[in-house]
């Protein structure tokens, strides 16, 4: 059904629309620009994405490592090693994007493996840590990615609705109430003028 | 002439061995397409009786491990309930090695303040051992720990912890340990009978693992003074001078350091630079075929029993390291060359 057949006809109406028309417009500019700054911004998020392949190798050796480590100190040699090295702590914090909030991962404290004992888990131990900095980037990129790709289908998919659906509707019923109220007008001189006719004639 | 009790024990250690696997029954296991395969061929050995309290849907390597550790230990305060007088006094000083890794194993874990129980440790009985592991246990930190060993042989630890403190190394500590009982067994050595043969197999383990620490040390870029420092303060084949010179070179120079002292330890790790953790292998490796050396050299001595101890160390870690390697879908190839 078309908004028209809703829509009061009056003066006030139509300027109203008007000043719609021209927010929804405006609104829709600020749509695009969000919509480009996040389409930017994922490109250049895919572009970190690539190191993914060098990550899985590396991920692969220093877990080859870790085996090896597994295998000369047993589970639970191997974990009375692990208990000498602090835990990595990192803080998370919301940063926003064009009013998008991202996870930001700040790596705090970097685990010493200095006081590992046993040279093939001080090995591991030196490849892991090689590792989480750059596996913690990875997940924020990729988590970051993904609020952004879904904030990116909900920009656009408002843009298209306001592009084909609000904007040409505020415009069809903008179209509506003039040609209503210049009818209305026309009616209001034509009946004036016939007025004033019937006036004339009967003081004739 | 032996007494007639050193007789036995060492009469009593030649049946034992006789209950070790050997190298073919590794191999075999190796070959295992699981660990449930693998288990299986344990069930005619000495773990069989632990191995069956196992519901099968339990069995892991983790817990095979602490199975593992337990025979060891049970073997070795065997041998100590055997042997009389001072030699079992040299037996128990020699037993302590486990007691030693349980006190590293606590000592890392305060390190850290990582939470630890009874079960992180090998598993050794309170009538084994004098020191109170339920109370290390829940001590605060590596401070209060060492308070708690003010009366035992470890006190010395104490005068440590301000250099451990400072440089935040609990290898500090463990080297300490090592070097404390290294002595007390080489102290409990004089007056037995035998003792140049059990001298040649304690201190040739004293000297490799020094060789482990430096190189670990070395590893970590630690400066040679505290490489020399760290170092136990045994010296057999390798002199101070050698150690010396090992803590000033470079890791790759080693094996020229050591021509002539402990030729070919190092041949492995240097075969493939960059793959260090070879080392500890290469080492473990090493002090086993001491013992091999021993067990077939010295079959009349008390070094026999030594060697026998050390071989049920040996059979532990290959076991531990055959389950793991089973567990972690490790290739044949890769687990056998790990086999000591």
């Amino acid at each position: 059904m078309s908004i028209s057949g809703r829509a009061a006809v009056t003066r006030g109406v139509l300027l109203r629309l008007r000043e719609q028309l021209e927010f929804t417009k405006r609104g829709q500019e600020l749509l695009k620009m969000k919509r480009d700054h996040l389409a930017a911004e994922t490109n250049r998020l895919l572009a970190k994405v690539v190191m993914r392949k060098d990550l899985d190798r590396k991920i692969m050796e220093a877990y080859v490592s870790l085996k090896e480590a597994y295998l000369n100190l047993g589970y639970s040699g191997l974990l009375s090693q692990a208990s000498t090295v602090d835990k990595m702590t990192v803080k998370v914090r919301p940063r926003s994007i064009m009013g998008v909030i991202v996870p930001e991962v700040m790596v705090e404290k970097v685990p010493e493996i200095k006081p590992i004992s046993s040279p093939s888990a001080y090995k591991a131990a030196e490849r892991l840590r090689g590792l989480m900095r750059e596996l913690v980037d990875l997940a924020e990129t990729e988590s970051r990615i993904e609020i952004i790709a879904y904030e990116l289908m909900m920009t656009n998919r408002k843009v298209n609705a306001l592009e084909r659906i609000l904007i040409p509707n505020l415009l069809e019923l903008i179209r509506y109430v003039e040609g209503r109220l210049e009818e209305e007008s026309l009616e209001e001189f034509f009946r004036a003028k016939r007025v004033k006719q019937v006036i004339g004639r009967e003081e004739k | 002439m032996k007494k007639p009790e050193t007789i036995y024990l060492i009469t009593r250690t030649h049946g034992r061995r006789t209950h070790l696997l050997n190298p073919e029954d590794f191999n075999v296991m190796a070959k295992s397409r699981s660990l449930s395969e693998a288990v299986n061929q344990l069930l005619r050995s000495d773990y069989a009786v632990e191995i069956s309290k196992l519901p099968s849907r339990e069995v892991d390597s983790a817990r095979l491990e602490m199975i593992f550790l337990k025979t060891l230990v049970d073997r070795y305060f065997t041998v100590v309930k055997d042997a009389r007088g001072k030699v079992q006094e040299f037996f128990r000083a020699y037993a302590a090695r486990i007691e030693i890794e349980n006190l590293k194993r606590v000592l890392r874990a305060k390190h850290t303040g990582e939470p630890i129980d009874s079960r992180n440790l090998i598993p050794l009985g309170r009538e084994h051992t004098t020191i109170n592991f339920p109370a290390l246990l829940k001590a605060e930190n590596v401070e209060e720990t060492v308070t708690l060993l003010k009366e035992t042989p470890y006190a010395p630890l104490s005068g440590r912890v301000e250099a451990y403190r400072r440089l935040n190394l609990p290898i500090i500590l463990e080297s300490l340990l090592d070097k404390i009982y290294f002595e007390r067994v080489l102290e409990r050595m004089d007056g037995l009978v035998d003792v140049g043969s059990l001298r040649w197999l304690v201190c040739q383990e004293v000297d490799l693992r020094n060789l482990s620490l430096i190189f670990t040390l070395k590893l970590m870029d630690a400066p040679p003074r505290l490489i020399e420092d760290t170092a136990i303060p045994i010296y057999y084949k390798l002199r101070r001078g050698v150690v010396r010179r090992l803590a000033q070179g470079r890791f790759e120079d080693g094996g020229e350091i050591l021509a002539g002292i402990y030729s070919g330890v190092l041949d492995d790790v240097s075969k493939r630079p960059g793959d260090e953790s070879r080392l500890e292998v290469a080492i473990s490796k090493r002090i086993y075929d001491n013992a091999t050396f021993a067990l077939t050299n010295f079959f009349l001595e008390l070094s026999y029993v030594v060697a026998y101890m050390l071989l049920c160390e040996k059979e532990a870690k290959n076991l531990v390291t055959i389950t793991t390697a089973l567990d972690l879908g490790v290739s044949e190839e890769v687990l056998r060359s790990r086999i000591l």
